[in-house]
């Protein structure tokens, strides 16, 4: 192998790389964020709600997790505009991270919903919790609790594999600065070394974030790695 | 007038009639035992009254108060005033003892924090667990779990305290700690409904024992009358086999 790597220039570029670790990092906070709220009403309505409503959930659900998150991006972007929304890249990629993340949190949500004790909700009950007090007290904990390590899951999942679709839609998160710089110095191997690379290392921190999250707010023993 | 009584209560599981026509009545500070084989009903009763299992027929009145159970709202009121522990305890696995104690309180009745907490802490030196106020259920043994949701369930006031089977999960050494909680609040007036297999128990506290079968009270009386000189054929044979050992 004659190539040679010629890091100079990416360490030159770097605030930039940093700057698009950054968006990246935000978009994945607020997708997965606002998959979550979108997940739970879906399992909430799963578990409690109507047979229309669920028939609505369910195939929101088969739709979004059946086809590619770049084709659902897609749809938003190049069909917002022809029914007269003109949202900027960054919304539109937010938008279908948010739907994409909330079909498939609906999924793991609803595991933690049908996974409560049905003896703790009768104490619920009995004790006169209303159903929105019982799904705030006993649910919800229980799915933080049992549920945890597969929602840190995909949560890196949203982070690393979600956002980095908005390279092609331009949207300058880590992938899609990489991709413009590199373009103009052709240094291609070095800036995906180091974006790989750091990728790892916001993937890392999120980890830990989340790991120290659960112990200190749901008493889970999540483990980093 | 009786504290509680119960009138002709019809219950079923879809087509299957569990309940056909309980009627018996409580005065206020009494302690009534459900006895019986399983399957005979006894815990559906105790569910009933709580709203779990839903009534088809028969009339429930507390404190003079006819309890309706044809809403949610009504069966929400209904359970205001009653309190219930189950064979399982069903503690909060994810808060400690003291939220297991405050949390209805103080986010469902809105009571004031410090009365409340000074309540909890006065149930636990009842049951025996003021050390216990900051653990978690998993760092209990059952027999602990089980006088927390003792304690939980009188933290709200019930005018009668419902007890299914509370000692049958617990390992033998373990059920005289929470029958001893249990003859404590027998000591301070409560009022309870008790279904138990502890018959050495219910004969020690019971005002009254009810004996069912089949969804039906074959007969009721003193503890003595039914253990000693039963009327009726199926309760002399349930007595003669389970007092046998």
């Amino acid at each position: 192998m004659n190539y040679r790597f010629q890091f100079g220039v990416v360490w030159e570029n770097f605030p930039q790389l940093l700057e698009g670790a950054w968006l990246t990092f935000q978009l994945g906070v607020f997708a997965f964020a606002g998959g979550a709220i979108v997940g739970l009403l879906g399992a909430a309505i799963k578990t409690y709600g109507p047979w229309p409503l669920r028939l609505l959930v369910d195939t929101y659900v088969v739709f979004i997790t059946n086809t590619p998150a770049l084709i659902q991006i897609y749809f938003l972007y190049f069909g917002l505009p022809e029914v007269g929304l003109r949202w900027s890249n960054e919304a539109c990629l937010l938008i279908g991270l948010t739907l994409n993340a909330g079909a498939y949190l609906t999924l793991i949500l609803r595991a933690g919903f049908i996974s409560v004790r049905v003896t703790e909700i009768e104490a619920g009950q009995t004790l006169g919790m209303s159903l929105i007090q019982q799904i705030r007290y006993i649910v919800m904990p229980h799915i933080a609790k049992s549920i945890y390590p597969a929602l840190a899951n995909f949560f890196i999942v949203v982070l690393v594999m979600g956002t980095s679709v908005g390279a092609l839609i331009g949207v300058d998160e880590l992938t899609g600065q990489a991709i413009n710089l590199s373009s103009v110095n052709y240094r291609w191997l070095e800036y995906f070394t180091v974006v790989a690379g750091m990728y790892v290392v916001l993937t890392f921190i999120a980890s830990i974030g989340l790991a120290l999250l659960g112990r200190w707010v749901f008493r889970v023993k999540a483990r980093i790695f | 007038m009786p504290h509680l009584a119960v009138s002709d209560v019809r219950a079923k599981y879809g087509s299957l009639e569990v309940l056909k026509g309980i009627s018996f009545s409580i005065e206020k500070g009494e302690i009534v035992a459900l006895v019986g084989p399983s399957g005979s009903g006894k815990s559906t009763v105790l569910r009933a009254l709580m709203g779990l299992t839903p009534i088809t027929g028969g009339d429930v009145d507390l404190a003079g108060e006819r309890l309706n159970y044809s809403s949610s709202r009504e069966v929400r009121a209904a359970r205001d005033r009653m309190a219930i522990v189950f064979q399982q305890y069903n503690l909060f696995q994810n808060m400690t003892v003291m939220q297991n104690l405050t949390l209805a309180p103080l986010k469902i009745k809105r009571w004031d924090r410090a009365e409340v907490e000074a309540e909890a802490r006065r149930l636990l030196g009842l049951v025996g667990l003021s050390d216990k106020i900051d653990a978690y259920s998993d760092q209990l043994s059952g027999g602990q779990q089980q006088r927390v949701a003792l304690a939980r369930a009188l933290a709200l006031k019930p005018q009668i305290l419902l007890l299914d089977e509370v000692t049958s999960a617990l390992d033998p050494e373990l059920v005289g700690e929470v029958l001893d909680a249990i003859r404590k609040l027998a000591a301070e007036g409560m009022t309870m409904v008790i279904v138990s297999h502890e018959m050495g128990f219910v004969r020690e506290v019971a005002d009254k024992v009810v004996f069912m079968d089949a969804g039906q009270i074959i007969e009721a009386g003193t503890p003595a009358e039914l253990f000693d000189t039963p009327k009726t054929d199926r309760a002399q044979n349930f007595f003669s086999n389970i007092l046998r050992h």
